[in-house]
């Protein structure tokens, strides 16, 4: 596995091209200093006000989208039935919480969602 | 056959052509290394006249050279080096391995201002000796003894790229003028 | 409760860490016990020693440890940061990340924690959690570029361009001066930023920035292959056309440069004459392209055909070049193009013999020309569209006469010999042609192909070994296996199912599968050594291209081989007297159970011989003096001797569908699985989809009819709703 490569750089490695790949491989994952990438040139101020617009953008990005939550989710509480759940995990060997999606995404509809699902794209766009 | 870029999608094909034709052989993540550090400098020459057999198929690489920059020369001296580089026996004497040479040198100067560039080769490899020497005009800096997992010795190679750099002087003298503009907005 | 240390104490902890860190881990653990022997409950030592242990190797005794580690202190942020890092070592990434939540919780400031949970986060394309962990690392880290650039990457994987493009131009507004012309990071970051603005469609834009802030890039090809393809987006097409220009001068062997050049021209694919023209302005000015010559043959016709292809041809044969075949046989797909080229080779054969019975020979490498041809003829009835094995056997030999010595020619040769079924006269040429240039992977490579497809193992390893390193306990086919070496493995496989040996067929799908599961983790480094490259495009690319990895041909291949071996072992359980018995056997499932434990006995044995095998001197160590891991099934038997056969496919099943749903093999062997593990609904997804993709298939129809008897001996088991969908939706047969 590769997560064993720094571990596996040979003692005395094969050859003068195999010494270079191990040392470049082994060199991938050595966390270095990333100030030492730091540009002068940054303009400390310029920097700050941009932190303060990015948080405030987050910020606002966060409430407009709790905001269209809000807006979509009383609309829809689909109901889901269990049994429903449990045959589409049995015959479709989806995960638990893939079938309740699958089944959310048709308002609970467990044929539509059977019929749906083993129908190729090609003839979905079609129809 | 195309010549292009290498793109990451292409190492599992260069890695077999790799392991087809040549002795020294990597892992996908060396390849990957290259393609990622220096994404400018590698090239493959592609079979682009394979009927496609399946939705899947990748594209048929014939050639390759995989190409980086010396990290922390020791001389001091920014310059490119040649890891791998090989044609499949099917598509020899097309000069893909000049043409891939060229257009990987060419972009060593560009992007990473390479002064010169580096490679090893077998002692016994004359065909690749006649393309490195007599084709591209590289020049033997000395032996490397026993270099080679084998046991065999290597050739080390060096061509001063200082020609590419007149080469683009002289193509952008138009666009001297222009050489005073600060770059970025 | 967490026990205060003496200032010793602590700062043999500090030399645990750095021991850790460089990988010294006999050193760290004495100093770790040396803390333990007077706190033996300190968490955090305990949780360093477990990860020195762990790297050491010994997964289980180490994460015993963590645990205990974890029990001693439950509130230090290190212990839960270890057990994340065991987790994410063992590849449980998903533990992983909620321990590296926990210990991030306890200590919110730990960058290391931060980096080490986005990581993963990249890593299992968990965007959101990216994001977040993102934004907390670019605060702490707002002065450097990288972190800004993180950022915007984040943005852009999850499909949020225009913040992508807004985080990166703030980055840029913070700058004070320009950077230099010669600022390799910054160079990238332009066209990098460049690529986002493209991606969102407005070409106009795209152009602006490229020809303002992107200038004077210093990746110059992409530059200039952008602009081009701006341009002509754009219609602005003299400018495009121009571009296109420049681009063929830097390189004239690229199919796009001539089609952008072409449509920029406003060439209609009619204008035969005129689109000729360009290219033979190209083939004047650059003598050794081959582009320029070969390419017009694809839209040329009739007579003009003929001449171009002739010329072409000529070239080719004069200079021995070995690929002309190669380089034509697409345009086989049209029948008269099939027949001219075949005609044109023909003559030139004629002309070149009268030519040297009246000794007009003046250039020496003509003599090159009629082996060259009678190899071209040899390779057009070797080829499936123009089949006759004996005329291709005939002008092989004719070939070979006149170079006995032509690697090439003998390759041919054993080719034809593989397409007239003989393998072992196939296998005994390719050995001749290895036999001609004993220097030559590539020929070494084929002739142990060619052992391979006529399953002489042994005889094929022996020839790669020519090839591979010697030193390498395990012997070429671990050198193989170390080097990724896919279609070795893969033929190696395949020829074992042939031969029934199942266990060793499976355990090389199953290599197969593990290399790609590495090439997957490959990309774990990259999510932060790209960033401090600085090479985001290639990064990006890398990222997609990894997302849809196992559609390769090499994963697909070794998967369709695996299911098709399982589905052998599930119809014909593999013991001695059981083959051949079949499904209406009365105790069938105990007979089958016997077998098995036999079968798992016989594993064990296996095992055990060889584990002594490798315990013998040459045994492979690394590093550290440290045994690598031994491979507890190394023949396969284990895989082989399963009791859940069509259960195991599935591991290969899931991801073939999942990647590769086009393909029709793949459809066709998911129906096979799940036909036999009676999951009649994916089973009809798998049909459905196969006929959509090719309705005239005979395996489809086949299946059809299997599916229609499955059903209906079954009809009573079926849950009522899935009975129900059948009905509707098997509709492939007309209704009886």
């Amino acid at each position: 596995t590769t997560g064993d490569i720094d571990d596996e750089i040979p003692v005395a490695a094969k050859s003068a091209e195999d010494r270079k790949a191990a040392a470049a491989l082994s060199s991938l994952d050595t966390p270095r200093d990333d100030d030492t990438t730091v540009t002068k040139d940054v303009d400390r101020e310029a920097v700050r006000k941009a932190m303060d617009r990015l948080a405030g953008a987050g910020a606002a990005n966060a409430a407009a989208a709790k905001k269209g939550d809000d807006k979509q989710a009383p609309k829809k509480v689909i109901k889901v039935d269990q049994a429903d759940v449990t045959l589409l995990v049995d015959e479709l060997e989806l995960s638990k919480i893939k079938a309740t999606e699958l089944l959310k995404a048709h308002d609970g509809n467990v044929t539509s969602a059977l019929k749906v699902y083993i129908t190729p794209p090609e003839t979905t766009t079609a129809t | 056959m195309d010549i292009r870029l290498l793109h990451p999608s292409d190492i599992p094909h260069v890695q077999h052509a790799n392991i087809t034709n040549l002795p020294e052989n990597y892992f996908m993540k060396y390849y990957l290394y290259h393609a990622l550090c220096w994404p400018q400098l590698s090239y493959v020459a592609v079979d682009i006249s394979r009927p496609k057999k399946t939705p899947y198929d990748y594209p048929r690489i014939v050639g390759y050279v995989l190409a980086k920059m010396e990290e922390d020369p020791p001389d001091g001296v920014q310059h490119g080096h040649i890891t791998s580089l090989s044609v499949m026996r099917t598509h020899r004497r097309l000069g893909i391995a000049e043409k891939l040479m060229r257009q990987a040198q060419r972009a060593m100067v560009e992007t990473y201002g390479a002064q010169y560039v580096s490679l090893h080769v077998r002692m016994s490899n004359t065909a690749a000796l006649r393309l490195y020497r007599d084709t591209l005009k590289f020049k033997q800096e000395k032996v490397e003894a026993k270099y080679y997992a084998d046991g065999e010795d290597a050739y080390s190679m060096k061509l001063d790229l200082g020609f590419i750099r007149e080469q683009i002087i002289d193509e952008e003298g138009d666009d001297a003028a222009d050489e005073g503009d600060p770059v970025g907005e | 409760m967490p026990q205060p240390l003496t200032s010793k104490e602590s700062s043999l902890f500090r030399q645990v860490i750095r021991n850790y860190e460089d990988k010294q881990y006999k050193k760290g653990i004495k100093a770790a016990e040396q803390i333990l022997k007077k706190n033996p409950k300190h968490g955090d030592t305990l949780a360093m020693k477990a990860l020195i242990i762990n790297s050491q190797g010994k997964t289980d005794e180490a994460f015993a440890l963590a645990k205990v580690a974890l029990q001693c202190d439950m509130k230090s942020h290190v212990c839960w940061h270890v057990y994340g890092l065991l987790y994410r070592a063992g590849k449980n990434f998903e533990e992983a990340i909620k321990a590296y939540k926990f210990a991030l919780k306890l200590e919110p400031d730990s960058q290391q924690i931060q980096r080490d949970l986005a990581l993963l986060q990249i890593q299992m394309r968990d965007y959101q959690g990216y994001l977040t962990s993102r934004k907390a690392m670019l605060t702490s880290r707002s002065h450097i570029r990288q972190s800004w650039t993180a950022l915007a990457v984040a943005y852009h994987l999850m499909g949020d361009l225009s913040e992508a493009e807004s985080v990166l131009t703030t980055y840029e507004e913070t700058l004070k001066n320009p950077p230099a012309k010669t600022d390799l990071e910054n160079s990238e970051a332009v066209m990098y930023k460049n690529s986002v603005i493209a991606e969102q469609g407005d070409i106009q834009k795209a152009l602006d920035h490229l020809e303002s802030a992107g200038k004077h890039n210093l990746d110059r090809l992409a530059l200039l292959e952008l602009r081009a393809k701006y341009l002509l987006q754009l219609e602005r097409k003299e400018e495009a056309a121009e571009a296109y220009r420049a681009l063929i001068d830097r390189n004239s062997e690229y199919k796009l440069y001539y089609d952008g050049l072409t449509t920029a021209l406003g060439l209609k694919l009619t204008d035969h004459k005129e689109r000729k023209d360009i290219y033979d302005g190209y083939a004047e000015k650059f003598p050794r392209c081959d582009a320029a010559r070969r390419l017009p043959l694809d839209f040329l016709e009739g007579d003009e055909f003929r001449e171009a292809a002739a010329q072409y041809i000529c070239r080719m044969m004069d200079k021995g070049v070995p690929s002309t075949f190669a380089n034509l046989k697409h345009l086989y797909a049209d029948d008269s193009k099939k027949e001219t080229l075949r005609a044109i080779v023909q003559k030139y054969i004629d002309r070149r013999k009268s030519d040297s019975s009246e000794e007009t020979q003046t250039n020496g490498d003509a003599s090159k020309g009629i082996p060259a041809a009678l190899y071209f003829l040899a390779q057009h009835y070797n080829y499936y569209l123009s089949r006759d094995l004996d005329k291709a056997l005939e002008y092989i030999d004719r070939a070979i006469e006149l170079e006995p010595k032509s690697v090439d020619f003998h390759m041919t040769r054993a080719r034809i010999w593989k397409h007239y079924g003989d393998l072992q006269k196939a296998s005994d040429t390719m050995e001749q042609a290895r036999a001609l240039d004993t220097r030559d992977r590539h020929i070494n490579t084929k002739s142990a192909k060619y052992q391979l497809r006529n399953n002489q193992g042994e005889a094929a390893l022996k020839t790669v070994g020519m090839f591979t390193r010697a030193e390498t306990a395990g012997g070429p086919l671990a050198d193989l296996h170390d080097m990724q070496c896919m279609w070795f493995l893969t033929e190696d496989g395949q020829s074992y199912a042939r031969q029934g040996k199942y266990g060793l067929a499976l355990k090389r799908f199953t290599t197969i599968y593990n290399i790609f599961d590495v090439w997957q983790e490959d990309q774990f480094d990259f999510h932060s050594f790209s960033l401090r490259k600085g090479q985001i495009r290639a990064y990006v690319e890398m990222m997609r291209w990894e997302d849809h990895l196992r559609e390769h041909p090499f994963f697909s291949r070794a998967a369709l081989s695996a299911i098709d071996v399982y589905i052998k072992l599930h119809d014909k359980p593999l013991v001695n007297g059981m083959n051949g018995v079949g499904e209406a056997g009365g105790d069938d499932a105990a007979e089958r159970k016997k077998a098995a434990k036999k079968a798992r006995k016989e594993a064990q044995k296996a095992e055990r011989e060889a584990h002594a095998k490798k315990n013998e001197p040459n045994k492979l160590k690394d590093a550290d003096g440290e045994a690598k891991k031994q491979d507890d099934d190394p023949e396969g038997a284990k895989l082989a001797a399963t009791t859940e056969p069509m259960n195991d496919a599935m591991k290969f099943v899931t991801p073939l569908l999942q990647f590769s749903p086009r393909s029709i093999e793949a459809q066709i062997a998911g129906f096979e699985v799940y036909i036999r593990r009676k999951k009649y609904l994916l089973a009809l997804k798998c049909l459905l989809a196969a006929s959509a993709l090719d309705k005239e298939h005979s395996q489809v129809h086949g299946q059809v009819i299997r599916f229609k008897l499955a059903i209906d001996q079954d009809r009573e088991a079926l849950a009522p709703k899935t009975a129900e969908i059948i009905k509707s939706e098997f509709t492939l047969l007309p209704a009886s």
